[in-house]
């Protein structure tokens, strides 16, 4: 199963990816409003959506660890909030070249905004923090506390533009967009999410190769067993 | 009667702007955006494939 995803999912996302941004670029109508600068909208709108996921599933694994400690947990963890990060950092970047030509501002402090750059500072800290502590277990059980408190954003991000007045729009619906550019952003989406679990994939295995790494070094070390009891790949 | 004949000047400039959009051009910040996109799945990529296992984990693999 994993063989499968890892050989059949980097073709699968390369392909969607292509046919989602060329519709997105040359087939998709211009905005009413913001003419071509919209066409932004289908690598800025699904880098966040997968950011979202892939923090969403950083808070999951962090609860899991607490109830039943687990270096696959840990590991998964690790994976999915870089994963997050990155595609939050791509989304975040995006939105401010797109608020330029819209805004006349590259960055404002507006809630949206600053409740996306609070997610980028708190999973910097979060992956930051699992540098700098060596301790594995130590690192797994403080990050998963981080894990936890960092997803308390996640929801505000999303409802940011409904609950506060806010420059940047409130979220689209089908119902609410040209089926032209329906098609594109949902294509691009399905691209950026096989992207998203081809990476958290690889780099999970990553991940618990260095558990593997971590764990069994103590036992080389004589005197010292701390560690020992608990293998990488075994709950 | 001037301003009446303003508006309808600026109704009919309000229309032709309709389809094409009031932003005008703007493809620039398109491409710079879409390149920083590619560029991080590409660089993301490849910093995946750097930090590859080199050697076969020892042990369960799932």
């Amino acid at each position: 199963m994993g063989k499968f995803f890892r050989m059949a999912l980097p073709p699968i996302a390369l392909g969607l990816l292509a046919v989602g941004h060329y519709i997105g670029l040359f087939v998709a109508p211009p905005d009413r409003e913001m003419g071509d600068v919209q066409r932004i909208m289908y690598a800025h709108v699904p880098a966040v959506w997968v950011a979202l996921v892939g923090l969403t599933l950083n808070f999951i694994c962090s609860v899991t660890y607490l109830f039943k400690q687990s270096w696959k947990t840990d590991s998964l963890a690790e994976a999915s909030a870089e994963v997050g990060l990155m595609f939050g950092a791509v989304g975040v970047l995006l939105g401010a070249i797109w608020g330029k030509p819209t805004w006349g501002v590259y960055w404002t402090w507006d809630p949206r905004l600053t409740t996306a750059a609070i997610m980028l500072v708190t999973y910097m800290g979060y992956m930051a923090l699992r540098r700098f502590v060596e301790d594995p277990e130590k690192r797994a059980t403080w990050s998963s506390v981080v894990g936890i408190i960092s997803a308390v954003n996640l929801p505000i991000i999303w409802f940011s533009v409904k609950w506060w007045r806010s420059l940047h729009q409130v979220q689209s619906s089908p119902k609410t967009v040209d089926p032209e550019m329906v098609v594109p952003l949902r294509v691009s989406a399905f691209a950026f999410l096989a992207f998203m679990i081809l990476f958290i994939i690889h780099r999970y295995r990553i991940a618990q190769y260095e558990r593997q790494l971590e764990v069994a070094l103590p036992e080389a070390l004589p005197g010292d067993g701390a560690g020992a009891n608990r293998t990488a790949g075994a709950a | 009667m001037s301003s009446l004949s303003s508006l309808v000047v600026l109704a009919q400039a309000a229309a032709g702007e309709v389809g094409s959009g009031r932003i005008q051009g703007g493809w620039g910040f398109v491409w710079v955006s879409y390149g920083i996109t590619w560029g991080a799945l590409a660089l993301y990529s490849l910093s995946l494939w750097i930090r590859r296992p080199k050697n076969s984990p020892v042990g369960p693999k799932e």
